[in-house]
């Protein structure tokens, strides 16, 4: 068994990948996932206006050793914005690599699972290898996996709510079924909650918001990093089963007593 | 020489587990949340046998949980005892020299009427192995004549293409049963001795094709003491697991036949003892908490009722084995095997009452599916 | 020549290739993806894609985000 994170042909030895939006400055970002040691992050696609000053985080971004930029299609609100979104951003990015983010309803910014699934049918066959973001349901799952989605990325809950695992059961029913890496993405506040969705078998965590809203993102990002790597070395230790609650009724063997007769 | 069995099926890994596994792995199989092969094989071991209520209160936890306080009631139904095979443990095998016969449609239609009569919602139709005159056609003819009148009809009967599963599954089968025997290919070849029977590999892959063919669940099984129980058994697992992972909106559900010494019958080779064997069931109720465990009335009033809801979620009631047999018209022919619990269904559905257990006869209607109303229609 | 670049009127003078609209506007060509129309423009064509009056050009590039 390969211990690296296996997505298409890539291997990443770290399972913590990171979102790039929402920090205070482009510098601020690039320190963040420095400190966070992860290999594979999600980029934006954005109008170029002209005449208008340019943030440009490709060059710093595509100056850390060993990292991947993944275009993300948020913002498109259906399959065919998505696939346009997709297109553009392999253009950009020159990886076959697409998060497929489709969420029509800006309040919750919950993802549509119809749209998502008919625009990862449309992509996987124009040769994407794409990371669908998805709800946290068994069934999807194992559709956008039988369609030759990359992976899967059910949320913990809502973008940017910080709820964490509120998905839980769900996401260990995913887990359980799942041939393809499962990405938790969405939701996840604290490092201890990264730990927890690698503990119960998660192949890894796209985080965003805990790490740029926190106080400090440098921090916060190598704190996760660690709680990952905790997480992971905790699954494959073992953990130790949780004991039962004892059921006190008679003995339901008794009937075993006395042989074959009757 | 010997087929051999297929990777993700062979048991020897696991066999040392299953023979010799300490007090404490048996403790950390039983508490475990996610249990797999390798706490299945534990729970075989004699240590796991010197703990056995233990695994009962939990098989009996994870069927409540699973399953409530339900048992499913079915009724099998034997269509023809015509069989081309000679395995040497069966009362139809083609060196016997027995009454051969098939149900007529009309005498179809009677039996039909008669389990209906019973109260019995659920029928399994049984042949022998692949006969010119019991073939596919007339499975499929039976089948849409119990599928108009049955919500829930299953097959057992012999391996088949995905395209004839398919064309069962149009014609209302929605469960296949066909057990292994054994999983054991020296063992297999020692008992099956001529007919289509002696295909290992066709018979292991039938299940899946049934899955394939928009069968909705596949019945699996070994005959308990025709081979190496540990063996047979954690075959049995793998196969089933194997089977839910490669075919995620299919279900699987498990039979625990058992040869039992019979006056002038087949003599197991590895003989099974009744407590063996629930130590079996709870071992596949603890690992594979949501499969359904079948037991039919081959075993004791007393076995049956002990199991009930204790592992066993499901179970045949006043059945035949005889061809044909619950209507009074029909000529009885000789058993397959012989039945130990003759009781009828008001006296079962008492004793699992009594047990706290509800009996369901029916768990969902056919009306909901469309090859049903297409067969009312073009009565 | 008048264009809509990005959903804004913008009057571009130069030679008329995707390249030199870039140039123009200072993005990287190397840096931004180009829509004319709605189809996507591959990027080893920018020298040879030609506009015409009145064309709806969607200039993209790679931002924090997502």
């Amino acid at each position: 068994m390969t211990e690296g994170l296996k997505l298409g042909d890539r291997v990443f030895s770290s399972r913590l990948l990171l979102g790039t939006g929402k920090f205070s400055s482009t510098d601020a970002m690039i320190r963040a996932v420095r400190a966070s040691g992860a290999e594979l992050v999600t980029v934006a696609l954005r109008r170029f206006h002209p005449g208008r000053p340019v943030d440009d985080v490709l060059a710093p971004l595509a100056a850390i050793e060993g990292l991947m930029l993944v275009p993300n299609t948020s913002g498109a609100r259906d399959a065919g914005e998505a696939v346009r979104a997709a297109q553009l951003g392999r253009e950009l990015c020159g990886s076959p690599f697409v998060k497929l983010e489709i969420h029509p309803n800006p309040h919750h910014l919950l993802p549509d699972p119809i749209e998502t699934f008919e625009a990862a049918k449309i992509l996987v066959g124009e040769g994407f290898l794409v990371l669908p973001y998805m709800p946290a349901d068994p069934v999807l799952a194992r559709r956008l996996e039988d369609i030759g989605c990359a992976a899967v990325m059910p949320l913990g809950a809502a973008i940017g709510s910080g709820q964490g695992l509120t998905t839980m059961s769900m996401l260990k029913l995913i887990i359980r079924d799942a041939s393809v890496p499962v990405i938790v993405d969405a939701g996840l506040r604290s490092p201890s909650e990264a730990a927890l969705t690698m503990e119960i078998g998660g192949d890894a965590v796209l985080v965003n918001s805990a790490i740029a809203a926190a106080e400090n993102p440098e921090l916060m990002a190598s704190a996760f990093a660690a709680a990952v790597r905790a997480g992971r070395d905790a699954w494959k230790a073992g953990l130790m089963p949780q004991s039962d609650a004892a059921a006190a009724t008679s003995p339901l063997t008794a009937f075993l007593a006395g042989g074959e007769a009757g | 020489m010997s087929a051999a069995p297929p990777d993700w099926l062979d048991p020897l890994p696991w066999l040392d587990l299953a023979r010799a596994a300490g007090p404490s792995v048996v403790e950390r199989s039983l508490r475990s949340s996610e249990p797999g092969i390798r706490e299945f094989a534990a729970l075989l071991s004699p240590a796991a046998a010197s703990r056995m209520e233990a695994l009962a209160q939990r098989a009996l936890a994870l069927t409540r949980r699973h399953f409530g306080r339900a048992i499913s009631l079915y009724a099998p139904l034997y269509l023809s005892n015509y069989c081309p095979a000679r395995c040497t443990y069966c009362g139809f095998s083609a060196d016997l020299r027995i009454a051969r016969h098939k149900l007529t449609p009309a005498e179809l239609e009677a039996e039909l009427s008669a389990l209906k009569d019973l109260g019995i919602e659920e029928i399994l139709l049984l042949t022998g192995d692949r006969a010119a005159v019991a073939d596919y056609p007339y499975i499929r003819d039976c089948v849409r004549l119990a599928a108009a009148r049955f919500p829930n009809v299953a097959v057992e009967v012999f391996p088949m293409s995905v395209d004839e599963y398919r064309g069962l599954s149009a014609a209302g089968c929605t469960a296949v049963t066909l057990y292994q025997e054994t999983y054991d290919p020296a063992r297999y070849e020692q008992s099956h001795l001529g007919g289509p029977k002696r295909d290992y590999h066709g018979r292991l892959d039938a299940p899946a094709r049934a899955l394939a063919g928009d069968i909705r669940v596949a019945g699996l099984g070994a005959l308990l003491g025709l081979g190496e129980p540990l063996f047979d058994l954690i075959g049995l697992f793998q196969h089933a697991t194997h089977l839910r992972r490669a075919f995620w909106k299919g279900g699987v559900a498990i039979s625990f036949p058992r040869l039992r010494p019979e006056p002038g019958g087949y003599t197991a080779a590895f003989p099974v003892d009744q407590n063996f064997l629930a130590q079996a069931i709870f071992a596949f109720r603890i690992c594979l908490p949501d499969v359904p465990l079948l037991l039919s009335t081959r075993e004791s009033p007393r076995f049956r009722d002990g199991m009930a809801g204790v592992g066993i979620s499901k179970m045949s009631v006043a059945s035949r084995t005889t061809v044909g047999g619950y209507d009074l018209e029909t000529v009885p022919s000789g058993p397959q095997f012989d039945i130990n619990d003759h009781r009828g269904v008001a006296a079962f559905c008492a004793a699992l009452e009594a047990k706290g257990l509800q009996p369901v006869f029916k768990n969902w209607d056919a009306a909901y599916r469309e090859d049903t109303a297409s067969v009312r229609a073009a009565q | 020549m008048n264009l809509v670049v990005n959903g804004e009127a913008y009057r571009h003078n130069g030679q008329s290739t995707i390249a030199d609209l870039l140039r123009e506007c200072r993005a990287e060509a190397g840096r931004t993806a180009v829509m004319v129309n709605g189809d996507i423009v591959p990027k080893s064509t920018f020298d040879m894609v030609r506009l015409s009056d009145g064309d709806h050009v969607e200039l993209i590039m790679i931002a924090a985000g997502g």
